[in-house]
């Protein structure tokens, strides 16, 4: 997986403490889209400064029933946001199950990130959690 | 923001500039990369770094624009700035009217109207204003009858208040007065010994800090920071300390402002069991009443009054001092200039024309306590400061609109609303001061920006002056109007409105009225165009009627068949009035509708009083051939000896108009030339509907 050689870096939003530098940890390329990704979905609208078009309205439909029609909209929301706001990541596939006896939303995503030929898969599980 | 700056730029008070500054210092570093992706946390960073940072700095730019008086908008910043320059910001003033009150069936020897004594006004606007005296006033009383000439009355509620001294839960000795509608000059502060012992001093207002001493009984006025006036007393080196248990008693009158400006009927509202009936003459409507200092004019006085040093030097220095006053008189305008400019000069003197809020001229009574208390203590020693009334000149205009109907919704008394209310705000913004002027070609610019359906339009001015005859006696009156006067013609010439009863051998003759002669020593001196006509195909005959002889003249076309200019060849002598008549030249069929009219020559004319024949129409019985002189270059009308029995007129108000030579007309000095705004007729608009 990690064959971009670090062409993306960034901070790591956990704030671990690497024990060997003592420095702050840091995350790298495959690594650092899949958690930008992952903060572009939990991001709403108007949850960051000046730019109100930012981010996801995926907060809200998880408040609607967890159907086949509200897992469609999460899909189309995924897919927007990372087309608008992640140039380095192209949606190969997004299955977004609803899981109704625990209200949530199993998600699975299949993204080509950078140059890469394979698609990297991760999961998420979204969840309401008030 | 050059990508070389290895420094990182804050001080934007955008926040997307701020964000592409750190984006800029991000670029020069190689640990993070991903500053540009909007998903990464660094990002998510930098909106939080780079939202705090304009916060900062816009809170930090509002904090040093209030440090600073020519930039702060809050109100208490502008006050502790006026502070530092030792200024006080004015407060609300109440209305002051005067009345003459008459008691009747009075059974003591002497009558008295106590301090604080209520009277109801008329209705201002719908509301009935409370009105009060200020001080006590007593007044013999002669076969049960007692008069008080020229009671003043103020607007107004009188309000008490009572603070007991604490040194320790108040150690400054401040007190605020919790009432915005404080009129500061009618504050009286007395200081009662304690609970038990009723004894008490009268302490006064300062700001003179140099006469001071530790038992000088005086307090100190500012606005507090949020809005209020307090009061503060001595530390026992300037001015007398407060002592605790001692009660400091505040009495003041709580005004509604310039609200009631206008008020002249009163009914009186306390009972005095020795009074049977009473009767209130009106003698000066409420006027000058202000509303509280606000921001904008605190900016522009407290530097003035800084520079003013509190003495009377220059003539700014004048000017803030009476601005400034704390007797409770406002003004609209203030101007002043020394003797030595006067026409004759009068050195050593210098001369201030105030025009009150809201009235035209002050009373005597003002006007000495004004020198006396507001000027003299500041003045040089040698020099007298007189105060004269302003002079006003009223202008009288007529407007002519033409406007296409199909470019707006108004119909044509709406258009003539708004054109009439444009010259109105013209007059009030532009008029209606000291040293201003008025330009025809400014009005026409504003008349016809009024409404975008105004076509095109014209005015007309002519120039009157106000006056109140003596009747009964005969009295010489000078009318300055500061501006050239045409002479008297068919068309134009000074006239009176109304007109008055006049004695003669046989009795009083009413409606009668002053027309103007122009002395004529030489004849014509020039013949202008008033309407150049059409059609004309060779140079009309020009002919000159009148009382006079020998005038002739000749009429120039321009290329198109109208009439170019008149030109005077033989002046002629002996007019007094003369007219032209234009007839067509005898192979000309075409031409028409060419007029003009004579101005003779001559700085002076004579004034005569005449009134209608009332056994033949249309001819004139001379009353009086000379009432006095007309000096046109001047623009300045005599009447001698002018004894009137009546004027037309409920107040007794004598207009007389005159034409001017120019349409710039400027006031310097004491003139004010101004619009009247209770004077229906002051304003005409004639308004044509385009028809085509």
């Amino acid at each position: 997986m990690a064959n971009l050689k670090n062409l993306y870096t960034d901070i790591d939003l956990t704030f671990n403490r690497l024990p060997v530098t003592n420095d702050i940890a840091l995350s790298y390329d495959e690594q650092s889209v899949i958690r930008a990704v992952r903060n572009l979905l939990l991001t709403n609208f108007y949850d960051r400064p000046f730019q109100p078009t930012l981010g996801s309205n995926i907060d809200k439909l998880l408040f609607e029933p967890a159907s086949g029609v509200t897992a469609s909209a999460i899909k189309d929301e995924i897919i927007n946001v990372i087309n608008n706001y992640e140039p380095r990541a192209s949606v190969n596939s997004v299955v977004v199950n609803p899981s109704p006896d625990t209200n949530s939303f199993n998600v699975t995503l299949q993204l080509f990130i950078g140059n890469n030929t394979l698609p990297t898969t991760f999961n998420l599980i979204l969840q309401r959690s008030r | 923001m050059s990508s070389s700056n290895t420094n990182v730029q804050i001080t934007d008070l955008d926040f997307n500039s701020i964000k592409s500054n750190f984006i800029t210092y991000l670029q020069n570093q190689d640990t993070f990369k991903d500053y540009n992706f909007q998903g990464s946390a660094l990002s998510v960073l930098l909106d939080v770094l780079a939202y705090n940072t304009q916060y900062n700095a816009y809170y930090l730019n509002m904090v040093a624009n209030e440090m600073f008086l020519d930039s702060a908008l809050q109100r208490s910043s502008v006050v502790s700035q006026a502070k530092a320059l030792g200024y006080v910001p004015a407060s609300a003033v109440a209305p002051t009217a005067y009345i003459n009150f008459t008691g009747r069936g009075i059974t003591t020897s002497s009558f008295t109207i106590p301090k604080f004594s209520n009277f109801m006004s008329e209705a201002i606007g719908g509301v009935n204003y409370n009105f009060v005296t200020i001080d006590s006033t007593t007044v013999p009383v002669t076969s049960g009858i007692a008069t008080i000439t020229n009671l003043e009355l103020k607007q107004g509620i009188p309000v008490n208040f009572n603070f007991t001294v604490n040194s320790t839960s108040n150690p400054t000795y401040t007190f605020e007065i919790p009432d915005p509608n404080i009129d500061t000059s009618t504050i009286q502060v007395l200081v009662q010994q304690s609970v038990s012992n009723t004894a008490y001093d009268v302490y006064t207002q300062t700001q003179n800090y140099l006469t001071l001493n530790g038992t000088s009984k005086v307090y100190f006025l500012q606005e507090s920071i949020n809005g209020n006036y307090q009061i503060s007393f001595g530390n026992g080196v300037l001015g007398q300390q407060l002592s605790d248990g001692n009660i400091v008693k505040v009495s003041y009158v709580a005004t509604d402002g310039s609200a009631a400006t206008g008020a002249n009927n009163f009914v009186y509202m306390n009972s005095s069991p020795n009074l049977g009936s009473y009767v209130i003459t009106p003698q000066i409507a409420a006027s000058q009443g202000k509303n509280k200092e606000s921001v904008d004019s605190i900016k522009f006085q407290a530097p003035k009054s800084y520079a003013a040093q509190g003495r009377a030097v220059t003539k700014e220095d004048y000017i803030s001092l009476l601005q400034q006053n704390n007797l409770g008189i406002s003004f609209d305008a203030v101007n002043v200039w020394g003797g030595e400019e006067n026409n004759p000069p009068i050195y050593g003197q210098v001369f201030m024309s105030l025009k009150p809020t809201g009235g035209y001229v002050l009373t005597e009574t003002q006007k000495q306590r004004l020198i006396q208390n507001t000027i003299k203590p500041y003045s040089v020693l040698t020099v007298e400061p007189t105060i004269v009334d302003p002079d006003y000149t009223y202008l009288q205009i007529t407007c002519n609109v033409l406007y296409d109907p199909k470019k707006t919704t108004l119909n044509a008394g709406s258009i003539q609303n708004v054109v009439a209310n444009a010259i109105n705000n013209f007059a009030l913004s532009t008029l209606n001061t000291f040293n201003s002027t008025f330009k025809s070609s400014d009005l026409v610019n504003i008349i016809q920006n009024s409404n975008q359906s105004i076509i095109t339009n014209e005015i007309s001015v002519k120039v009157q002056k106000k006056f109140y005859p003596k009747l009964g006696s005969a009295n010489s009156y000078k009318l300055y109007y500061g501006v050239p006067l045409q002479q008297g013609t068919f068309l134009s010439g000074i006239y009176n409105t109304p007109s008055f009863s006049y004695n003669d051998p046989t009795g009083t003759i009413s409606d009668v009225y002053i027309q103007e002669i122009p002395s004529s020593t030489s004849g014509i001196q020039s013949i202008s165009v008033i309407n150049p006509g059409y059609g004309y195909q060779t140079p009309p005959t020009v002919t000159i009627n009148g009382d006079g002889s020998g005038a002739t003249a000749t009429a120039v076309l321009n290329g198109n068949g109208s009439i170019k200019e008149i030109v005077v060849v033989t002046p002629g002598s002996g007019y007094t009035t003369a007219f032209v008549t234009i007839t067509n030249a005898s192979n000309d069929t075409t031409g028409a509708l060419g007029a003009g009219i004579v101005n003779l020559i001559g700085q002076f004319g004579t004034l005569e009083l005449y009134y209608n024949n009332p056994n033949i129409a249309s001819t004139k019985v001379i009353l009086n051939n000379n009432i006095g002189s007309i000096d046109y270059t001047n623009g300045v009308v005599y009447l001698n000896a002018f004894n009137p029995v009546n004027v037309n007129n409920p107040l007794g108000e004598l207009t007389i108009t005159g034409t001017p030579t120019t349409s710039i007309i400027s006031s310097s000095y004491n003139r004010i030339v101004t619009v009247d705004q209770f004077d229906p007729t002051a304003i005409i608009v004639n308004v044509t509907a385009k028809t085509s």
